[in-house]
């Protein structure tokens, strides 16, 4: 039955996806991709179909067992941001060699701007590189649509398919027709079920380098069938030729209406920008490719673009920035650009529990340690000083390790901490963790655990006891790995309990003196972003004494909660009673004592 | 139709835009929006775009938008890039809405507020989006909003 939806990028992919009869979805969370997922476990909710979905702990992981899946013959898919890419590439680039037996499609999320990545890499490229074909889609619509096409042009070809998307079809949002038909397809894993012919099947399964050639050339051969037909769709008659794909085409058909400018431009979409089949466009008078965020069509027709200046090598090809190149062709006249005034910068939750663990930390071991984050929402301990690298997942733990050994080794006196969230911690601190003990590298872990994957928008983490259908899960004990692992101190604390956490660190201070191995301190407090969080949150409502408050801003520098403000006609500190959810750990915070604890 | 809706995270910027596309949705027209949160949360500013009945893209170019809405005073200045016309709440509507309803319900309050300052959709088609209690909450600010709007020349600052 035809339904008309208004849905995001993200869930007209899941659509898509299971529509199509993908039955094992897997995936780690990062914006702007995380909401595929999730989607797709209510339609099973709903559909009661068989298979699994749900989260794996990092996306090399999950790739590896969303095609191991595809083998058995299920239709299978994986999602993740651009950056879980690069941590997926090894078997990504494996996967097109060896070749899906069910459909196999690889959703990654891009995030030109970028809006909250570390890079702005065109997951194109990855897909270039890896030889897989990639459909990019222009609209909320065509992200339903292509998911869908990935599906069958992989069956077809015995191809992996990337669906490659950007935060603006992601997080875009528009009502487009599904068909929410969600047929009861056969589901029925097979696996070396016929040992006559397994011979043969072992020749890509576990092919050796001698092979590996021949699956190589087989793969080209698929790719050149797929570029032999791929052939873009024309729109608009004009002696100017625009090559583009994604989201960029959307902004071009907008800008050449609004400027009447349909006799000036041709656009040539590309729904499949990789791989295409060269031709020379010999017919037009100029040739440019406007395409997010790296030359890829551009270099395959060998267009103007990036490398003549046309187009800015960095950020989004925003309508603004198109226009700003249409202007550049002598198309329409310049129009002055208007002037963005910055925005007040991110803070962590008024409440979290992180806040008042760092602080803590700060306090016990001072602004001269050396503090090595990670990717989360703790990244934005920054802002008051308890962080001083941030690099990518997991990373927090390697810095450490190797910023520690190397001042032991000139045997000058550093205290080294790395810090790390509980769902990065699983995701790739361990690997670090394993070196940093065996070589005898005494720092500091803290894990700050929430028990939740918090910035993506609470995603579960291995910690769950149930899952979403309700079935019981095994929970993972952090305490457990580190102490199997061979650290022997391993302390849990509840951030909340100031003098508890200022007494453990101290502890670990101490310990870390006469150690040669690193010693951990679990910060466990609920995420007060989830509903259940703030419900059982501790409530300790605290007041400012006026009198006492003399404005020296220590909290508002060294502390940071978005509910505290500085009142300017006052000059006192305030609390914002529409942000604050009575945590009161500020009042562990101000030097004067002016923020005290409302006894009830 | 170009509208911006601004705000903190936390103030329902989402829950409030959700509100006004399924309007328009129920009116038989369409919807293309974007949403982009920063890395806060609670706290942090949240920017929807949103077109209806036109375009294939959910963007605004800056300067361009027919109303943008303010949920947060703060964010004038920015709201100001993508249009001149803007429309905030006083703090005395803000201050009703917090006496009027609970504060869940604050944001239906406050969608009263705008329609009756401004006739984007129908009152009718807002009451056929809103459940019980929210259909309520709409209906206080409207009618507070309405009897202010005759006292008042001109509803835009």
């Amino acid at each position: 039955m035809l339904k008309r939806l208004y849905l995001s990028g993200n869930e007209a992919i899941a659509y898509g996806l299971i529509e199509g009869g993908v039955r094992f979805l897997t995936g780690y969370p990062g914006t702007p991709s995380s909401e595929i997922l999730p989607t797709a476990q209510k339609l099973k909710l709903r559909y009661k179909f068989k298979g699994f979905i749900d989260w794996a702990v990092n996306e090399k992981v999950a790739l590896e067992m969303a095609f191991s899946a595809s083998l058995c013959g299920v239709k299978s898919a994986v999602t993740m941001k651009q950056v879980g890419l690069n941590v997926a590439m090894d078997p990504f680039l494996n996967a097109a060699y060896v070749g899906p037996k069910a459909s196999f499609v690889v959703v990654v999320a891009d995030d030109p701007g970028p809006h909250s990545s570390q890079t702005e890499q065109d997951s194109r490229l990855a897909a270039y590189l890896a030889k897989v074909p990639v459909l990019d889609p222009s609209t909320v619509e065509e992200a339903y649509l292509f998911a869908k096409k990935a599906l069958e042009l992989s069956s077809e070809f015995e191809i992996p398919l990337m669906l490659r998307t950007t935060t603006r079809i992601s997080h875009g949002k528009s009502d487009i027709v599904v068909s929410e038909e969600f047929p009861q397809e056969e589901f029925n894993p097979s696996f070396k079920e016929n040992l006559k012919n397994w011979n043969i099947e072992l020749q890509r399964l576990a092919a050796t380098p001698k092979l590996r050639h021949l699956l190589h050339k087989r793969l080209n051969e698929k790719l050149d069938a797929l570029a032999e037909r791929n052939k873009p769709r024309f729109f608009y008659q004009g002696d100017i030729l625009i090559l583009t794909s994604g989201i960029v085409f959307s902004y071009l058909v907008e800008l050449i209406e609004e400027h009447q400018l349909e006799n000036k431009i041709t656009l040539a979409k590309f729904d499949m920008p990789f791989p295409v089949k060269y031709q020379k466009f010999s017919e037009f008078k100029r040739v440019i490719t406007l395409e997010e965020t790296s030359p890829l069509l551009e270099l395959f027709f060998d267009t103007e673009g990036r490398r003549n200046g046309l187009v800015p090598k960095e950020g989004e090809l925003t309508p603004e920035v198109c226009e700003k190149i249409f202007s550049r062709l002598g198309l329409i006249p310049e129009k002055k650009s208007i002037a963005i005034p910055p925005l007040k910068r991110p803070s962590l939750c008024p409440g979290c529990g992180h806040r008042i663990g760092l602080f803590a930390l700060k306090k016990v071991f001072g602004k001269k340690a050396i503090f090595c984050g990670d990717i989360g929402c703790y990244t934005l301990a920054l802002n008051f000083g308890v962080t001083d690298t941030v690099f990518c997942m997991g990373a927090s733990l390697s810095f450490a390790t190797a910023i520690k050994k190397l001042f032991d080794e000139k045997e000058k006196q550093r205290e080294v901490v790395g810090i790390i969230g509980d769902s990065t911690f699983l995701h790739s601190g361990i690997p670090p963790l394993i070196d940093a003990y065996h070589y005898r590298v005494p720092f500091l872990l803290i894990i700050l655990d929430n028990e939740t994957v918090g910035m993506t928008g609470n995603q579960k983490t291995p910690a769950h006891r149930v899952s979403y259908e309700g079935k019981p899960l095994n929970p993972v004990k952090i305490e457990k790995i580190l102490e199997g692992l061979g650290l022997d101190f391993v302390k849990v604390v509840d951030p909340y309990d100031y003098k508890e956490t200022l007494q453990v660190l101290k502890e670990a201070k101490e310990y870390l003196k006469i150690s040669d191995k690193p010693c951990a301190v679990i910060m466990r407090h609920p995420c007060v972003y989830t509903r259940e969080g703030l419900l059982n949150n501790p409530k300790r409502p605290v007041q400012i004494l006026e009198e006492k408050c003399t404005g020296c801003k220590f909290c508002l520098s060294e502390f940071e909660c978005p509910a505290l403000y500085f009142d300017e006609s006052s000059e006192k500190v305030c609390i914002d009673k529409t942000l604050c959810i009575d945590c009161g750990c500020c009042q562990f915070v101000c030097p004067k004592k002016a923020i005290l604890e409302v006894k009830a | 139709m170009k509208l911006v809706i601004l705000g903190k995270g936390g103030q329902g910027v989402l829950f409030f835009s959700k509100i006004l596309a399924q309007m328009a949705l129920n009116e038989g027209r369409s919807v293309k929006a974007t949403e982009i949160k920063g890395m806060a949360k609670k706290g942090g500013v949240v920017e929807v775009q949103m077109k209806i009945d036109e375009g294939l893209s959910p963007l605004i170019k800056r300067g361009e938008a027919d109303l943008v809405i303010l949920l947060s005073p703060d964010l004038e200045e920015y709201g100001k890039t993508f249009g001149q016309k803007i429309l905030k709440f006083t703090e005395e509507e803000i201050k009703k809405a917090f006496e009027k309803v609970p504060q869940r319900l604050v944001n239906t309050y406050l969608l009263g507020v705008l329609l009756a300052r401004h006739k984007i959709f129908d009152k009718k088609t807002a009451l056929k989006v809103l459940d019980e209690e929210n259909k309520k909450s709409f209906l206080k600010g409207y009618e507070d909003a309405e009897k202010n709007v005759q006292s008042q020349d001109g509803d835009f600052t």
